[in-house]
């Protein structure tokens, strides 16, 4: 086994693996519509992709419970959004018997997790949701980082005026909460997911630029940098290529956390309608559309249904944060 | 110390005129205008309106003059305490947002004084013995508890306390007076949702300070446990809890719109949402200058007062 | 009940009405209606028709006064709380809500649809209904004390007629008759029309007579149109600031997006008590709480409220599992799926006809509103509408559109995408999710473009294919000329055929009323054969009042009228 795995664990492999399993998802999800006929294949090669990283990621972080459980959750959810095409499942725009609760028998149709209030199978909708919440959070969480990194860089690394103006800028967004911004940006943008990706940049960006000035001033000064300098790099080939890696450990640990939030953010904006549309299913639009309709406890399935698995999705993100932290503490 | 502070207070005042210039240039935009007369006077009777009684219309709302124009009118206005008026609701924008604030404040009193002694409670429990049963209970329960979005506890609480057990009402919007049963559900949803990351933080800094050269030496000395943990761990140990506490201000300001939505609370947070989707700038504005207004002296006193305690730290 | 004759007081059309009404041709109520409009008094009308009258007390627009009704508390109301500047521009049915139970109108149409005299005790209209003269109440006072005069009626027509005023009443046929053209021209070019020179004649105190430029039947039902409020000759905008109504509320609290409170009026402002012309009032207090439209069911259930303003059919199951009436109220509310006729690739009316014929309205209306409603024809006149004329139902065709697509050149179907914005409610997409899977039968693939409310209303004359909410307005007539006839400004879809217009124009210039029927059913059939929208279903309203509230009937339009209702 462990030989088997060996050679995937160099890191330009994983990302490799990652992207065997990202891109599909998010051409899946993002550009669904345009696949046409090649919708139906395009998520194949993502299966043994994601199983691959879950068996890299518990095999690699055994000495961690709690970033096992983490991981855990997280490749499920992962899993099932790569796998739901393929699952015996009805379609979940398809309503059928409204109302119909849970364990109900409708239309020889057993309704495990209920109907909601247009008839459509719970079951169905709540495991299609994961996969809006995780690539467009994924995805809006990426984007933020590039532009923070960068801008982190450029910041630490050029100081000056650089400096001077990225941290006025990202000071101002900073002392907004973050919830004001994001009403501000998704209301004058309109709501969409890509919108979302733009919000989610311009909230997060600023921190994650914090933490990578930081860390780039504090390198810059050490010796492997001033080889490179003398050696004639271009700045952004020493950035890109000298600083960013030697920050990686800080960078995981805040992504993970901040994965988290995103996913809460973009839950917490659907349900308030600034956030993705109908009809395709998506938990926070599930808590939105029911939230006037069930507030019977009989009907409260489903409500608590994408509750609850928003709820384990983001409990993985930062459990998985926790053990990667403690574990980067051991080392 | 005091330069420190007027410098922050001076780039804090900074920030408010660019932000509120930037958003007065936002909600100046044709699609606002035409946001706020739809919202206004309907969708069908604006598409039928014809362009001269729309600029009509638009004058009698005072939004034909230039942006900059308006700005420096409201700039004067705000100067002499006037905050304009609400285009939805049609009050003065001041008594709109003092009202909003008020609620929010009742919302958030009560949050602190549930939060705090249970969160620096079970915190300290916890840090007292690092990798105890207690503290790996009260670790596991805290990111358990943090880790779910407000929405979700909210909804986990209703259906439990409300629709379930129907001790409490699952709606907060108060409109037959005041009722402190409404405001159960909300408060529990924050608590839930709050207190585990302060617990966490308190530990942490707990579980620092136990390990501490002195702390040690005094339980060596012989002095009574209970005497060592108050007299000398508490003191050191809540000084990093204090900074994080008084952050929480601004999540309890607006970061809590969603509780306020899910409940119908007619707070702060809501009455931003509100005003966002109406377009109604003025209210906009004062929610917003306020918002960061509360952002950047939480900052402030969150700083003053971590350099103030702890006094390993002394500003030259 | 002997039925009862029409005498010589009554107005011609009700004695050819009546006789139409006897051979068959015209529908009771609608007999009824007719009648109470041209000044026959509603009881009287009723017996002629044969139908026993609708309790109600002698000469009062309101139901009898409840000798177990009890006096006094609070009728909590949940509703969109929204701001009143001014009576005469209102654009929204719950601004007139609020203020209903204050300022009053000339006459009051019912939950039976028909209109009785409120302000005005009786009206009688000429033979050629071009002359209108209203009869009021004497003894109707104002809350400050003064009487209810035709001088204040006369300010109150002249004010809505004015332009600067901008009031929606200038397009009610009764007000439209009483305005010509003066040769002054607005910046556009467009023509500006001022009140006729002696068209609103004050007899005497309390005789007006409206002296109009074309046959209107409709003149006291126009009466009743929420923006057609009568207010004091002191009004100042915002009326919120100061409402004086002849009406048995006054305004105590008024706050956008928070609360409305009504309170009895007790005292006149000269400090003498005042009487209510309608009789007894229970109610000492209505409150309107603001709710967001999802949420007035959820204040309900938790006890907040004794009504809400309107539930949508989502929430259905919940209402039925609360303690309360639901009231079920038929209406015109309907969408519009229209096309384009003048775009590719709708310009082609056989491609038109195959996305019709390809789904089956009565399905589409049976999964969107499974509780009450009306399955539309795609004609826009719908069975609650006086004027309606039945046609032979619609029939689903799928061979049929498939041939017809074939001719127009798409053998191998067809994709069209249609604009839903939701305006109404999210049962706009629901609508349009049904005909989709009901299109794909026929190869027409249905793309949904959902977007926000408010964008929709940007492009809902612009776009080729899109989903329009049309409300509720009392005639066929008026619905088909403000939408379809060629080149008025709200024909969305572009459609111009000259030999519907001619059927519509003969159809509004027919006084009598079977006859009438009879000619906007051609134009029906016009619109139908022409293929221009799919208009699946006229939606109903649904309301929920709790058990305690005694009283209280759903109207078609969403108007309250507590006058008598009182909590048990």
């Amino acid at each position: 086994m462990a030989g088997f795995l060996a050679p995937f664990r160099q890191p330009r492999r994983i990302v490799g693996v990652m992207l065997l399993m990202w891109v599909p998802l998010t051409l899946y999800v993002m550009f669904g519509d345009g696949l046409g006929g090649a919708r139906f294949y395009v998520l194949m090669p993502a299966i043994p992709a994601t199983l691959l990283l879950y068996v890299l990621a518990i095999t690699s972080w055994r000495e961690s419970p709690v970033a096992l459980i983490g991981a855990t959750l997280v490749f499920f959810w992962l899993l099932v959004a790569v796998l739901v095409p393929y699952l015996p499942l009805v379609d979940p725009n398809k309503p059928m018997a409204p109302f119909a609760v849970i364990g109900a028998v409708r239309n020889d149709h057993l309704f495990v997790l209920g109907a909601d209030f247009k008839g459509r199978d719970m079951l169905a909708r709540t495991l299609w949701g994961c996969q809006r919440v995780l690539v467009w959070g994924v995805s809006a969480t990426m984007v933020a980082y590039v532009v923070g990194c960068l801008l982190g860089l450029i910041a630490g690394y050029l100081s000056g005026w650089w400096d001077q103006g990225i941290s006025f800028v990202s000071n101002v967004l900073l002392s907004f909460p973050v919830m004001v911004l994001f009403i501000l940006i998704l209301n004058y943008l309109g709501p969409s997911g890509f919108n979302i990706v733009i919000a989610v940049t311009f909230a997060s960006a600023p921190a994650i630029m914090r933490i990578v000035r930081g860390i780039t001033l504090d390198m810059k000064s050490r010796d492997y940098i001033y080889a490179a300098q003398t050696r004639g790099e271009h700045p952004l080939r020493i950035m890109v290529f000298e600083l960013l890696p030697n920050a990686r450990g800080p960078i995981i640990v805040d992504a993970c956390l901040r994965l988290g939030y995103t996913t809460v953010a973009i839950t917490t904006l659907t349900f308030l309608g600034l956030g993705l549309q109908p009809p395709d299913p998506d938990w926070g639009l599930m808590i939105k559309e029911s939230a006037k309709v069930a507030m019977l406890f009989k009907f409260s399935y489903m409500l608590l249904a994408p509750a609850l698995c928003v709820s384990s999705l983001v409990l993985g993100f930062n459990l998985m944060a926790d053990g990667l932290r403690e574990m980067s503490l051991r080392d | 110390m005091l330069k420190l502070i007027a410098s922050r207070l001076l780039q804090m005042l900074l920030i408010m005129v660019v932000v509120s210039l930037l958003l007065f240039l936002i909600f100046d935009s044709d699609k606002f205008k035409k946001q706020i007369a739809v919202a206004e006077l309907g969708g069908f009777a604006v598409s039928a309106l014809s362009e001269q009684d729309y600029e009509a219309w638009l004058e009698k709302k005072g939004l034909n003059v230039a942006f900059y124009e308006r700005y420096a009118k409201w700039a004067s206005g705000v100067a002499h305490g006037n905050l304009g008026r609400s285009f939805e609701k049609n009050e003065p924008v001041l008594s709109l947002v003092a009202e909003r604030l008020t609620n929010t404040g009742i919302l958030a009193f009560w949050v602190f004084a549930l939060m705090i002694p249970l969160s620096l409670g079970l915190g300290i429990v916890a840090g007292m013995k690092e990798g105890s049963k207690r503290d790996r209970v009260v670790s596991f329960v805290a990111v358990f508890t943090t880790s779910l979005p407000e929405i979700a506890t909210a909804i986990i609480v209703t259906v439990v306390f409300a629709l379930g057990l129907r001790w409490v009402p699952a709606n907060s919007s108060m409109v037959n007076g005041w009722d402190w049963r409404q405001l159960v559900l909300p408060v529990m949803t924050l608590v839930l949702y709050d207190f585990g990351y302060v617990a966490r933080m308190t530990r942490a800094s707990m579980a620092e300070v136990m390990t501490s050269q002195y702390i040690r030496t005094a339980v060596l000395k012989g002095l009574p446990y209970r005497r060592v943990i108050m007299r000398h761990a508490l003191r050191n140990a809540l000084i990093a809890p204090f900074t994080i506490i008084v952050l929480q201000l601004n999540w309890l300001l607006s970061g809590v719109v969603v509780v306020e939505v899910f409940f119908q609370y007619a707070g702060f947070g809501k009455l931003l949402l509100d005003a966002a989707l109406f377009g109604d700038v003025y209210v906009i504005q004062a929610a917003t200058l306020v918002a960061v207004c509360v952002a950047v002296v939480s900052q402030i006193i969150s700083d003053v007062g971590y350099t103030l305690l702890n006094p390993r730290i002394r500003f030259g | 009940m002997a039925s009862r004759k029409p005498g010589q007081s009554d107005h011609p059309v009700v004695h050819s009405a009546f006789a139409q009404m006897r051979s068959g041709k015209l529908d009771r109520r609608e007999f009824i209606r007719t009648a109470a409009l041209l000044g026959t008094s509603a009881t009287a009308a009723y017996a002629m028709a044969g139908l026993k009258s609708p309790a109600n007390a002698a000469g009062m627009p309101f139901s009898p006064d409840d000798p177990k009704a009890k006096m006094g508390g609070i009728l909590k109301i949940a509703m969109a709380v929204q701001k009143m500047e001014d009576p005469a521009t209102y654009s929204w049915v719950q601004m007139s809500n609020q203020s209903r139970h204050t300022l009053e109108y000339l006459a009051m149409t019912g939950p039976d649809n028909v209109t009785r005299p409120m302000l005005a005790e009786s009206w009688t209209a000429s033979p050629d209904l071009k002359t209108w003269t209203f009869v009021l109440r004497k003894g109707v006072m104002w809350h400050t004390g003064e009487e209810f005069t035709t001088e204040h009626v006369a300010w109150n027509f002249n004010r809505w007629l004015d332009p600067k005023t901008a009031s929606s009443n200038v397009g009610l046929s009764v007000c439209s008759a009483l305005v010509e053209e003066t040769g002054e021209k607005d910046a556009k070019g467009k023509a500006i029309k001022r009140v006729a020179k002696n068209a609103i004649e004050i007899v005497d105190r309390y005789t007006i007579r409206l002296n109009l430029n074309k046959p209107v039947l409709s003149a006291p039902e126009d009466l009743y149109n929420y923006p057609a409020a009568m207010a004091h000759p002191g009004f100042k905008a915002p009326i919120s600031d100061n409402m004086v109504g002849t009406g048995p509320f006054q305004l105590v609290t008024m706050k956008v997006g928070d609360r409305c409170i009504l309170r009895k009026v007790k005292t006149m402002a000269d400090g003498k008590p005042f009487t209510y012309w309608g009789g007894p009032v229970y109610l000492d207090e209505i409150h309107y709480y603001n709710f967001d439209a999802d949420n007035q069911l959820n204040g309900f259930a938790s006890g907040d409220v004794d009504g809400v303003y309107d539930f949508n059919v989502e929430q259905m199951d919940l209402a039925k599992s609360l303690p309360g009436v639901i009231h079920i109220a038929r209406t015109a509310q309907t969408i519009c799926c229209r096309m384009r006729c003048d775009t590719k690739p709708f310009d082609d009316k056989r491609v038109r006809q195959a996305i019709v014929m390809s789904v089956d309205n009565s399905k589409v209306k049976s999964l969107v509103y499974t509780t009450g409603g009306d399955v539309g024809e795609n004609h826009h006149v719908a069975p609650v509408h006086p004027d309606y004329f039945a046609l032979p139902p619609l029939k689903r065709d799928i061979e049929g559109a498939k041939k017809l697509l074939k001719e127009a050149g798409f053998p191998n179907g067809i994709e069209v995408t249609i604009d839903v914005g939701n305006t109404d409610g999210p049962w706009h997409q629901t609508a349009c999710e049904a005909m989709r899977d009901q299109m794909k039968d026929a190869g027409i693939t249905l793309k949904l473009n959902v977007i926000p409310g408010a964008k929709y209303w940007e492009i809902w004359d612009k776009t080729t294919f899109g989903c329009t909410a049309w409300t509720h307005r009392p005639l066929g007539t008026m619905v088909m000329s403000l939408g379809y006839r060629t080149g008025v400004p709200w024909n969305e879809s572009h459609y111009s055929n000259p030999a519907f217009d001619k059927a519509l124009d003969a159809a509004e210039a027919t006084l009598d009323v079977a006859a009438r029927k009879e000619k906007l059913g051609v134009a029906e059939k016009i619109l139908q054969d022409d293929a221009v929208m799919i208009l699946p279903l006229f939606r109903p309203i649904y309301t929920i009042v709790a058990k305690a509230v005694n009283g209280y009937v759903g109207h078609p339009t969403q108007y309250h009228q507590f006058n008598k209702v009182w909590k048990g």
